[in-house]
């Protein structure tokens, strides 16, 4: 007489085919993407290729299309998202170790701006940048995508750091280390998973933004991947589905990739909730 | 401990900062410096306009030796384009010194002062009189100023497809004289060849102003009705030509002699019509403009080498054939200097090399665009540049052009919405027609009257 | 918004100069980042509250004049806007409350009892949904939905029923479009506050014979509350301002049936060149905003 399976292991295998069948409704659409650049004559369905080949690829892998843009981007982001982490890192410090009437309300007013949306900020910005003189310069655009991914940012390292403990610093201030010293060389490491999950999500969230980069960068020649995609897709919404779809492979690696060599290095995203625990 | 720490972050902020700063091109004022600022087709393939500018540019850079042509095309879609020119023209620093205005909104950056008049310039300039009066006045400002010198512009029309007509057994040679004979043909399209779209008709707020002018102007000019009552000096407030051209589209779409509702009212409808549904023969009867051709040249973004000897055209007819007969609405783009430019003299200078006659032909032969000027018009390289083009510039003494007015683009967003209520069946012709009326009064601050 | 914040400690009432200067050491770090926030966000919000009080527009205008309030009663009366706040409500609860904070959770328990391929087979999948760039995964989403798409070829496929559903149902197609790409920021918060629950909890009460839902509902839950309010926070701060996957799919059309806040603002201020109208309805979005926010962390301080 057959066993019958214990319990645990009939938990497992529910819990394993209801997994699956999610799996399956998210990668139904990531699918499409997939084999629809490798496919010539990709319409708007699911579908193997006839005939798969890197066609696609060959017609957007152009300096115009694609690599002037994408090194735009990876400048742009790269330097904006450095930006980012550095400042939010040295301001959740003191906001997470110190206590002080001001850091409530502080933390709440830039957890309330993330839900501004930054399209209605674009016309005094612009007017700022021009007054200013960053008008059309990348380091000035990337200074205010910085600062508009600054709050998020701010609130999770805060969050991250609430949850290293502060034994360590003690021991290492009574040695005589600065404030300084102690984040970098103590805090920081203990926190690397939520850093790299930070730095990822600010990465993502940059790299994808179109208005910012169109309203503030006037010479084409600066213009990032994310205004090309735009006008790429306004125009070719209904036609040209395979080099769309192979140009949105090619815009999104960058991003994959960054994901994949933080999960690796800091032991996966899956770190996130240390931020959020309280 | 040594204090590394605050350096190691400190360097690192430096040089990401110090990488930008690299990168961002120092933005030249020079003063020999003409900045001109266009748009660029959203097709990277379609380099018309850009090849055009450029070739222009560097005839005027070896006209005038020591000065430099600095281009500024701005890649994308009508909206955003002239939001961005907005912002540029804002400020002195940023403003162009030459900048491509589309007769759309020319009138409402006039109004905000964004634009400098050329009349000093045209007074002297013995070119002026081969342009055409209808396309001086479309740059014409409230003040009676001239704004702009228009560079081509374009007619609208029916184009129909002779082999699906062959099998549907209507003519080649097809002139409707009613809307109703236009409705009749699609509706033989629908019965006798089935699988094929019978009618496109512009519609709802996607398609912008192409739905607005090339869908429902287009009907209501035939009516006899109109936007806007010159006397008077107000908006005209949806009557019974206003309701009659929606009616006609809830024909069409509630008749399924359209496309799909979805389809029409998606963004994606105009590249649709171009570069799919026509060439791939399954779109009978298209009301459109007379650019369409450009698309299907082999420099096009659509190479469709057959489509001179596929596709008719056909005037559009008014209502019930009320002389003339048949209505097209003209639009077009214009050269404009801003008010805040900083080299008008090289910028003026410019625009002449642009509308000299030769780089005006070159245009108009280019980009399937119909003369403005009469001599260009009547050039045979002219008319047997792209087939069609005769009856397109045969067009010009039926074409209306939109009011010229300021609240003219928030007029159209209204009628855009109107649009797609009674397509979407969200509404019928009365209801939308009701709401154009309350949008409009606080659109233009009251200044309506109603006609009946 | 950050202007009304003093950066330096307040000190205690008779301040010695050497905690004075401690104390400035202690948050001179803060410094860098609210110089920022001051300059380049605080600036241009103060410039967007003067915006509102005119009636400036992006062009056909001689002058801008100061209109006080005007813009915001032309708001509570707008119908348009009106709709917007509704469908911003509607989109908020499917996508954020009900879809990614639900399936989150559920996702996450799920993986704890998984094999270990299924685990990182479906954590993978999840993940690249929320990886991928807004523009991206938004005409992912519209070609599943579109009519000729995906969705409706599985459905013919399985002889159900197919729907035009960009069309008929666009406030849903875009609300799932959202759990799609967001639910992976939840189940990364609940993996980790599942992983936190102590091993003997969950143990002692399969003992006491506590079926699964009910351990759900009075131990697990309690346990992680604080996860579950702040999670609930910034996904819903984060739903509120989703503006590209929207216009990627359906531009807040057909008519107004998907046009949520941030579409009607963008609209309102390019598209109709209304610019101090359409920044009065960003402010009103960053109060529905805070609202929704101080709701959240009053509900958290309470229970905990």
């Amino acid at each position: 007489m057959p066993r019958r399976p214990s319990r645990a292991t009939r938990h497992r295998l529910a819990a394993d085919a209801a997994l699956l069948v999610t799996a399956a409704a998210f990668a139904v659409p990531l699918a499409w993407l997939v084999l629809s650049s490798l496919d010539t004559g990709a319409t708007l369905r699911v579908r193997l290729p006839d005939a798969p080949g890197v066609a696609n690829f060959a017609a957007v892998l152009t300096d115009e299309i694609t690599f002037t843009p994408m090194l735009n981007s990876l400048l742009l982001c790269g330097g904006a998202t450095s930006l980012t982490m550095v400042c939010a890192a040295l301001a959740a410090y003191p906001l997470s170790r110190f206590r002080a009437r001001f850091s409530r309300p502080y933390l709440l007013t830039v957890l309330f701006s993330t839900c501004l949306p930054v399209t209605a900020l674009m016309v005094p910005v612009y007017g700022l940048f021009v007054r200013v003189d960053l008008i059309d310069t990348m380091y000035g655009t990337a200074l205010f995508l910085a600062t508009a991914q600054l709050p998020f940012a701010i609130w999770l390292l805060k969050n991250f750091m609430d949850g290293v403990p502060r034994a360590l610093e003690e021991a290492a201030w009574t040695d005589g280390a600065s404030w300084a010293q102690t984040l970098l060389r103590i805090v920081l490491p203990l926190m690397g998973p939520g850093f790299g999950v930070v730095t990822v999500y600010t990465f993502i969230m940059m790299w994808g933004n179109f208005f910012v980069p169109f309203m503030l960068l006037l010479s084409p020649e600066q213009l990032p991947a994310s205004v090309s995609i735009f006008t790429f897709f306004g125009n070719y919404q209904g036609i040209a589905f395979g080099e769309l779809a192979a140009f949105s492979l090619l815009y999104s690696t960058p991003v994959l990739l960054l994901y994949l060599l933080i999960s690796r290095r800091l032991g996966g995203g899956f770190a996130l909730g240390g931020a959020v625990k309280g | 401990m040594r204090p590394t720490a605050p350096l190691i972050l400190l360097t690192a902020a430096l040089l990401a900062a110090g990488t930008l700063t690299a990168c961002g091109s120092g933005s030249e004022s020079d003063r020999d410096t003409v900045k001109v600022a266009f748009v660029k087709d959203t097709n990277g393939k379609v380099t018309l306009r850009d090849d055009y500018v450029r070739l222009v540019a560097r005839q005027f850079e070896r006209a005038h030796p020591g000065k430099k042509v600095r281009l500024i095309p701005v890649q994308a879609a009508e909206n955003d384009y002239y939001t961005k020119i907005q912002q540029m023209m804002r400020s002195s620093k940023t403003a162009p010194d030459l900048v491509y205005e589309d007769t759309f909104l020319i009138n409402s950056d006039i109004r905000a002062g964004l634009l400098r008049p050329l009349d000093g310039y045209l007074r002297t300039w013995d070119q002026w009189g081969q342009f055409e009066p209808s396309a001086k006045d479309a740059a014409k400002g409230p003040d009676g100023h001239t704004y702009g010198v228009p560079d081509g512009t374009d007619t609208r029309g029916l184009w129909f497809n002779k082999k699906i007509f062959r099998r549907a057994g209507l003519p080649a040679d097809w002139r409707p004289r009613t809307w109703d004979e236009v409705l009749d043909a699609a509706r033989t399209v629908k019965r006798k060849v089935p699988g094929v779209i019978p009618l496109n008709v512009f519609t709802g707020k996607s398609a912008g102003e192409a739905a607005v002018m090339q869908g429902f102007e287009m009907l209501l000019y035939g009516t006899g009705q109109q936007l806007h009552d010159p006397v008077s000096g107000k908006w005209v407030t949806g009557g019974k030509g206003f309701r009659d051209s929606l009616a006609f589209l809830d024909t069409v779409y509630r008749e399924h002699l359209g496309p799909e509702v979805s389809d029409a009212l998606s963004p994606s409808i105009q590249t649709r019509v171009a570069a799919e549904l026509l060439p791939e023969e399954k779109l009978a009867i298209d009301l459109d403009g007379s650019w369409l051709g450009q698309q299907w040249q082999p420099t096009g973004g659509r190479p469709w080498p057959a489509w001179s000897t596929t596709l008719g055209q056909a005037p559009f007819p008014t209502r019930h054939g009320a002389p003339p007969g048949a209505v097209s609405l003209a639009g077009g783009w214009t050269w404009s200097v801003p008010s805040r430019a900083r080299q008008p003299e090289l910028a003026w200078q410019l625009i002449q090399t642009f509308q000299s006659r030769p780089n005006a032909l070159e245009w108009c032969v280019r980009g399937a665009q119909i003369a403005v000027r009469g001599d260009v018009a009547a050039d045979p390289r002219y008319l047997s540049s792209v087939p069609g083009i005769g009856f397109f510039t045969g067009l010009v003494k039926v074409s209306r052009y939109r009011p010229a007015l300021p609240d003219y683009p928030k007029v159209s967003a209204a009628i855009g919405e109107a649009m797609e209520a009674v397509t979407a069946g969200e509404a019928t012709p009365e209801k939308a027609a009701a709401e154009y009326d309350g949008q409009l009064a606080s659109l233009t601050g009251g200044h309506v009257v109603a006609r009946p | 918004m950050t202007g009304a914040v003093p950066h330096a400690a307040r000190p205690a009432p008779a301040p010695r100069p050497a905690a004075v200067r401690r104390g400035l050491l202690r948050w001179s770090p803060l410094a860098p980042a609210t110089v920022l926030l001051l300059l380049f966000l605080a600036g241009p919000v103060g410039y967007c509250c003067y915006l509102a009080l005119t009636d400036t527009q992006l062009t056909g205008q001689e002058s801008a004049s100061f209109v006080g309030l005007a813009n915001f009663r032309r708001a509570v009366t707008d119908p348009a806007f009106l709709n917007a706040v509704v469908l911003t409500l509607v989109f908020t609860a499917l996508s954020s409350l009900l879809g990614q904070n639900t399936l989150g959770l559920a996702l996450a328990a799920l993986l704890r009892r998984a094999s270990r391929p299924v685990r990182a087979v479906t954590g993978a999948v999840v993940i690249t949904a929320w990886v991928l760039p807004e523009i991206v995964a938004g005409f992912l989403l519209y070609t599943f939905f579109e009519r000729r798409g995906t969705l409706n070829a599985l459905l013919a496929w399985l002889h159900l029923p197919t729907q035009n559903w960009l069309f008929t149902l666009p406030i849903l197609a875009v609300s799932f479009a959202n759990v799609w790409r967001g639910t992976a920021f939840s189940m990364l918060i609940y993996s980790a506050a599942l992983a936190g629950i102590p091993q003997e909890v969950t143990e002692s009460a399969e003992v006491d014979g506590a079926g699964g839902l009910r351990r759900l509902w009075h131990i697990t839950l309690p346990m992680i509350r604080r996860s579950i309010g702040t999670n609930l926070m910034l996904n819903t701060l984060q739903t509120l301002s989703v503006f590209g996957l929207i216009w990627t799919m359906t531009r807040g059309g057909p008519g107004d049936r998907s046009q949520t806040l941030p579409v009607f603002m963008y609209d309102q201020a390019f598209m109709k060149s209304l610019i101090g109208y359409g920044t009065a309805v960003a402010l009103l979005l960053l109060v529905v905003g805070a609202l929704f926010s101080v709701v959240s962390l009053r509900l958290l301080r309470e229970e905990v």
